[in-house]
């Protein structure tokens, strides 16, 4: 669905993503009194990414949470809080901070549940902005989904779009398990940060969720298998528009979470198209490129007709430059690039 | 419906660019974000933009029922108190 | 203000010293000839806490049902005497699936939600926790405490700083303890730790401080008391610093030669014949007391035992709820 369908009334209503996610946030907390927000600058400020646009407005200092500078307090705070039953929401700011933090999110919210032999449930919420793009440079500017998608105990998800926001972030609160979620800040719709323009989207008003752990297949095609996630997404989207016109019909899977991982319907699609490009803005050794090339070739390396191309960022920091930055960058350029390849 | 807006041949409600600098009254903002295209139907109070002003921004809501046209485009530079749009 | 009570305050320490003794001794048997930490019916590391039973004791004498309790490395003692099930906690550090944990957590990793009981591994990362068991008891309106329980050297790490500013901005009901047994394993503290006190680093982040000395069973209650009063009260947190002793080692296995001509008086300082004396006990009730809990021991020993061993595929489970 484009930001060009004209559609009357109710139909017409837009959002971004970083309002559908708060949207989601709001929805759940008017629902349940146990929902609450806490994070740096996610009150009156509304998120520095606009995760929490109108959380402060309408619930108040109580529920929607200044903290300090203090990652390892309040995220263990929020651990603590959701063993007693409580439904945190915890906003690390940049997940390029893990840094500071790791060890109450990978350690103890990671694994609580299962060392306690299922006895103890840590039903929260960690979201992170990631990405790059605009010139935030290494320290400020990675995905590293591939990081904690490898640490056992945390579900990670990362929508593409409005819709899947709203919807993930629902079933990230009313999950049982922690949930990272990991939106885009080039995703977010933001209006001071250059927008695809597919960060816009119709979203219902009310509430629905999108289930955790199901990959969506974007767009359909038959020649070449695009598998890729997050902002990823829309620029495969906008290279299959492209070449659609050439006559090359691009299936574009949104993976949409991480964990648990939707094996199956990438392994359909490259069952199909026999051609794999993987597109991941992490880096890409010990990633989630590896990880797919891994479960197709432990599968059938049969399904292949070509090698796979694996495009993510190589394995440098996030340069500043812009020439440098968009240098290493998966692009809409090489995306059409390799998947012209593939497809040759 | 009144025709209150500044631009020939167009009637409806005027929708103006909401925000005020105490600072320059004469600094421009921008319509960063249309959420409702032009010649789309929206109802009352319907979110239809995100302006831009200063690193402010604000969101625009349809002030009555009709068909939204947008008078500006994104990210061109528009007055305070200037028209954004109106509805039909 | 809870009641004193000298012979709960001792038998309870007893009950204590007795499950770690057995403990104690279940560990090393299997453990010979040569030491192999991976070895025995109770593998992996055991950090006793033969010693620190007044700490313990002191404070859980104050705390109720549904009072939370975040512990260390070093958790036995403040896990009996918060209520945790003995046959269930010796069935988790022997690795039975009739453990607290079914098997999945081990002796540092002791999780019983019944009674807002958890430890962890990682030195301080108990203290945020603390606060947010804290800060769902404020939401909820109850007049429930969290205790967050730490060493001395663990009042270096971040997390112990970061943990004391929030509990005081928030107002948490929170008591902070630590436990300086002189030692972070083999560092003392003068090699660690700037200052001579904790309670001087309560005041510099807005709470009331007190260091208890001589390892008094008695003093520390009455420390305790005031400090879980005060957050019961909605007053907010405070922190309290024993200073107790570590009378074996780090962990088991530890040779301890660090600690030089100490080991020799080692015995001299164990608060438990030194509180029965104290309180006047006869050597009848000694005996009584020691052989009651002795037989609670033996009975959870026992439970373990005839427990069934985790298959490998139960490794598996519980992952995710």
């Amino acid at each position: 669905m484009t930001a060009t369908e004209t559609t009357t009334g109710e139909g017409t209503r837009r959002i971004t993503t970083a309002k559908a996610m708060a949207e989601a946030i709001a929805l759940e907390m008017r629902n349940d009194p146990n929902v609450f927000v806490m994070g740096e600058d996610v009150g009156a400020y509304g998120g520095i990414f606009g995760s929490t646009t109108d959380l402060f407005a309408e619930f108040g200092a109580e529920r929607v949470i200044d903290t300090p500078i203090s990652e390892t307090a309040f995220i263990g705070a929020g651990i603590g809080a959701a063993t007693e039953g409580m439904r945190p929401v915890v906003e690390l700011m940049f997940i390029d901070f893990y840094g500071v933090c790791m060890d109450q999110i990978t350690n103890h919210m990671a694994k609580i549940h299962y060392e306690s032999g299922g006895g103890v449930k840590v039903p929260m919420v960690l979201m992170a902005a990631t990405g790059a793009g605009y010139s935030d440079a290494a320290q400020h500017s990675q995905s590293l989904w591939g990081t904690f998608a490898h640490l056992p105990g945390i579900k990670v998800v990362a929508p593409s779009n409005p819709y899947d926001a709203k919807g993930l972030m629902a079933s990230a609160i009313r999950d049982d398990n922690p949930v990272l979620y990991l939106f885009h800040k080039g995703a977010q719709g933001l209006v001071w940060m250059a927008k695809n323009p597919r960060s816009i989207a119709q979203v219902p008003e009310g509430a629905y969720t999108v289930p955790i752990g199901e990959a969506a297949v974007a767009r359909e095609g038959s020649d070449v298998t695009i598998v890729t996630i997050s902002l990823s997404v829309q620029h495969s989207l906008d290279v299959a528009e492209k070449l659609e016109g050439e006559g090359i019909s691009v299936e574009v899977i949104d993976l949409r979470s991480l964990v648990p991982l939707d094996k199956q319907t990438v392994l359909d699609s490259v069952a199909k198209t026999g051609r794999l490009l993987v597109v991941d803005e992490d880096y890409k050794s010990y990633g989630l490129t590896g990880e797919i090339a891994a479960i197709v070739a432990e599968t059938d390396p049969t399904m292949l007709s070509k090698p796979m191309v694996r495009l993510a960022v190589p394995d440098v920091p996030i340069p500043y430059a812009r020439t440098m930055e968009y240098g290493i960058l998966p692009t809409r350029d090489k995306i059409e690039a390799a998947v012209r390849e593939l497809a040759s | 419906m009144t025709a209150s807006s500044s631009t020939p041949g167009t009637s409806g409600v005027a929708i103006p660019f909401p925000m005020t600098s105490s600072d320059d009254p004469d600094a421009e903002g921008v319509v960063g974000t249309w959420f409702v295209l032009d010649g789309e139907s929206v109802t009352e109070g319907q979110i239809i933009a995100e302006v831009q002003l200063d690193k402010v921004s604000q969101d625009v809501h349809a002030p009555a029922a009709g068909v939204l046209r947008h008078a500006v485009a994104e990210s061109v530079g528009v007055a305070q108190g200037g028209v954004i749009g109106h509805i039909e | 203000m809870t009641e004193l009570n000298q012979l709960d305050l001792y038998s309870m320490m007893v009950r204590i010293r007795q499950f770690e003794a057995r403990v104690l001794n279940e560990y090393h048997a299997d453990k010979s000839p040569a030491w192999d930490i991976g070895a025995g019916l109770i593998p992996g590391e055991m950090h006793l806490s033969a010693g620190q039973e007044p700490a313990a004791v002191g404070v859980c004498a104050h705390l109720k049902k549904g009072d939370a309790i975040t512990a260390p490395h070093r958790p036995h003692h403040f896990a009996l005497a918060h209520g945790v099930d003995m046959n269930a906690m010796m069935a988790e550090i022997y690795g039975r699936t009739t453990g607290l944990c079914k098997g999945k957590g081990g002796h540092m990793h002791l999780f019983d939600p019944e009674n807002h009981f958890s430890c962890s591994g990682i030195i301080a990362q108990g203290y945020p926790v603390a606060c947010g068991h804290a800060l769902a008891f404020k939401r909820k309106g109850t007049d429930n405490v969290a205790v967050a329980v730490a060493g001395e050297g663990a009042a270096n790490q971040g997390a112990f700083h970061e943990s004391l500013n929030l509990a005081a901005l928030w107002n948490l009901p929170v008591v902070f303890v630590i436990e300086d047994n002189d030692w972070a394993i083999s560092v003392p503290r003068s090699a660690s730790t700037a200052n001579t006190s904790n309670a001087d680093r309560a005041a510099g982040y807005g709470m009331p401080g007190v260091r208890v000395e001589n390892n008094d069973v008695e003093a520390v209650f009455e420390a305790a008391g005031a400090a879980v009063d005060r957050a019961r009260a909605g007053e907010g947190p405070s922190l309290l610093e024993i200073h107790t002793v570590r009378l074996w080692g780090h962990f088991e296995g530890d040779a301890q030669a660090y600690r030089g001509a100490e080991l020799e008086t080692l015995d001299e300082r164990d608060p438990i014949p030194a509180y029965a004396a104290a309180i006047g006990l006869s050597d009848d009730q000694v005996a009584d007391i020691q052989a009651e809990a002795d037989a609670e021991v033996d009975a959870a020993v026992q439970f373990a035992l005839d427990s069934p061993v985790p298959t490998a595929d139960d490794a598996l489970l519980h992952v995710f709820a």
